[in-house]
């Protein structure tokens, strides 16, 4: 189990960012919190973190913009991101968009247990 | 002397008198004939002449009778004429007023109309456009922007195929290269067994589009508002059940796994609103695809294998050989076999039987059986089964869990896919079994 990598949460919702934040420290992740879009994009540009959790529908910049700008990066083009949201895929036109900035996964939060969330970030970083 | 020699000359003038007199009374006699022959010719003269004077005085009656219809009959005409030519007008006003707009062609697809909300859609005047031809005016794009071709335009194929055809996806450019989201209805005009025009109605339906939009953004928005608080409860019970922040008695341990379940409930009736509102706001769209029909079937078999085990259910699965690369769309598929399967897990008692087979016979359709030996349907009950938000009573009285939605979106998606679903349950506690047949080839991606 990777130990001592990076994760950001960009998370609107305080009590969801909690959760996540608690169970990535008690798997030994090291955690980086932003609230928002532009707070994540900053944050991600300047650590550079090993794997984003990123969620759609927040103030300032939402999760498609914040995707889209992050991947006009070099080293954006890259990074894992497992988009944690409660919005749902039928909606034809913004799955396509959001597909077109090539997220890693998207998982609907509401369906997903935390633990199975981390099952699914360690298989990714372990590559 | 000899008598006989001697004649006086008294006895020759008396033979010629005699004569004479004879010849008189001839003459005299044919005078009186003829005079009579005059007379009766006379009288009937007199009589033609009376028979002439009727003829003549009725033939004046009805020349007057003429001249009195023909003048009331021109009136009438102008009349007609008159009230035809108004009710022209008024038809002609009906036509070039319609909220719609509307183009006539004649049978080569030449304009021969186009009405007032016509020429304001596209931007043209009518004596600009009356006579062209239809490709030439109102050039139509596809949702993706590429022109859509003259032989493939909707007034071609209803000049063609002498049937209506309908287009929600086009858009129309106008003169000034904008554009809007238009829908057409193109109809055929037929006379005697032939096609001699066709009517094209159309209106811009920019405002529909953003209503829909609207509908669905609300929709999108407030599941996502209801499940934000959801999976807060999710996450933290489910921490909280693991041990990730310190033990919990039995007791504990039992509460909080009846605010865990109860709150998978709800999760999952938001799901299931979700789609219900997807699918009757026709949002919900369909992508066929290659799928490997038999390994999506194990794989919602193996996610209902927990329950199946707890259950001690004896289970067994059957797929035919040639469906490994059919046309369909993976996740509906998907919906469809697990909804089924969870009812039948669900109202199967411990060490009962079911049994899912999915066969294909002629490559164009699948038949999917699930049959169990559960608590069955109650007769009187078969009729609502596939309603919104309906459960039996035999198993609402067993199992208080269950959103009441699947199987009326199981039923959507199957009929939205050109599908069949249907069921039999004889008695209770007898088991069901249900069939879905499922077109697997040919479906073009809709939105439905």
């Amino acid at each position: 189990m990777p130990k001592n990598k990076t994760i950001l949460i960009i998370e609107d919702e305080k009590s969801l960012r909690g959760a996540l934040v608690d169970i990535l420290l008690l798997k030994e992740f090291v955690t980086l919190e932003a609230k928002n879009g532009k707070e994540g994009l900053e944050f991600a540009l300047e650590k550079h973190p090993d794997l984003i959790l990123l969620d759609l529908i927040m103030p300032e910049m939402d999760g498609q913009t914040f995707l889209k700008k992050l991947r006009e990066d070099a080293w954006g083009k890259k990074v894992p991101i497992i988009i944690l949201t409660n919005l749902s895929e039928t909606n034809k036109q913004s799955a396509a968009q959001v597909a077109s900035h090539e997220p890693t996964l998207y998982l609907i939060k509401s369906d997903w247990k935390l633990h199975d969330i981390v099952d699914k970030i360690d298989k990714l970083l372990k590559i | 002397m000899d008598k006989r020699a001697f004649k006086s000359p008294s006895d020759d003038i008396i033979h010629d008198l005699k004569i004479l007199a004879a010849e008189k009374e001839s003459v005299r006699r044919k005078l009186v004939v003829t005079a009579a022959k005059l007379a009766a010719t006379a009288e009937k003269l007199a009589a033609t002449a009376k028979e002439k004077e009727v003829v003549r005085r009725k033939l004046a009656v009805t020349a007057a009778k003429l001249e009195l219809s023909h003048r009331t009959l021109e009136k009438n005409v102008l009349e007609r004429t008159k009230s035809l030519e108004i009710v022209r007008a008024k038809e002609r006003a009906i036509l070039l007023s319609i909220g719609d707009g509307l183009i006539a062609t004649d049978e080569k697809g030449r304009i021969i109309l186009i009405n007032r909300t016509a020429e304001k859609l596209l931007g043209t005047p009518s004596a600009d456009v009356v006579g062209k031809l239809y490709s030439e005016i109102a050039l139509l794009e596809d949702e993706y922007g590429t022109p859509v071709q003259p032989e493939k335009h909707p007034v071609k194929m209803a000049l063609k195929s002498g049937t209506t055809t309908t287009g929600t996806t086009y858009y129309n450019v106008r003169n000034d290269k904008t554009k809007f989201p238009v829908a057409i209805t193109v109809t055929p005009v037929i006379l005697g067994g032939k096609v001699i025009g066709t009517i094209k109605v159309f209106r811009d339906i920019t405002n529909d589009r953003e209503v829909d939009k609207a509908k669905t953004e609300f929709v999108s928005l407030a599941s996502h508002q209801l499940r934000t608080p959801l999976s807060t409860v999710n996450w933290y019970a489910e921490m909280l059940l693991a041990g990730d922040v310190g033990g919990l008695n039995d007791k504990q341990k039992k509460y909080l796994d009846e605010v865990y379940r109860s709150n998978q409930r709800m999760v999952e009736l938001v799901n299931a609103l979700l789609d219900v509102s997807n699918l009757e706001l026709g949002t919900f769209v369909i992508e066929p695809r290659s799928t490997d029909i038999c390994k999506l079937a194990r794989d919602v078999i193996h996610e209902q294998k927990p329950q199946i085990d707890a259950r001690k259910i004896r289970f067994r699965f059957t797929c035919g050989r040639n469906l490994s690369s059919m046309r369909a769309d993976p996740r509906l598929l998907r919906m469809v076999i697990q909804n089924i399967l969870a009812n039948s897990v669900k109202y199967t008692p411990p060490g009962g039987k079911i049994s899912l087979s999915i066969t294909s016979a002629d490559k164009k359709d699948m038949l999917i059986k699930i049959a169990d030996s559960g608590y069955g349907i109650p007769r009187r009950q078969h009729s609502k089964i596939f309603t919104k938000l309906f459960r039996a009573d035999n198993v609402r009285e067993k199992d208080t869990d269950g959103t009441g939605l699947g199987l009326y979106i199981v039923k959507s998606i199957v009929e939205k896919s050109g599908g069949k679903i249907w069921f039999e349950s004889p008695r209770e506690n007898r088991g069901t079994t249900f069939y879905v047949r499922l077109p697997i080839k040919g479906a073009g991606r809709k939105n439905k």
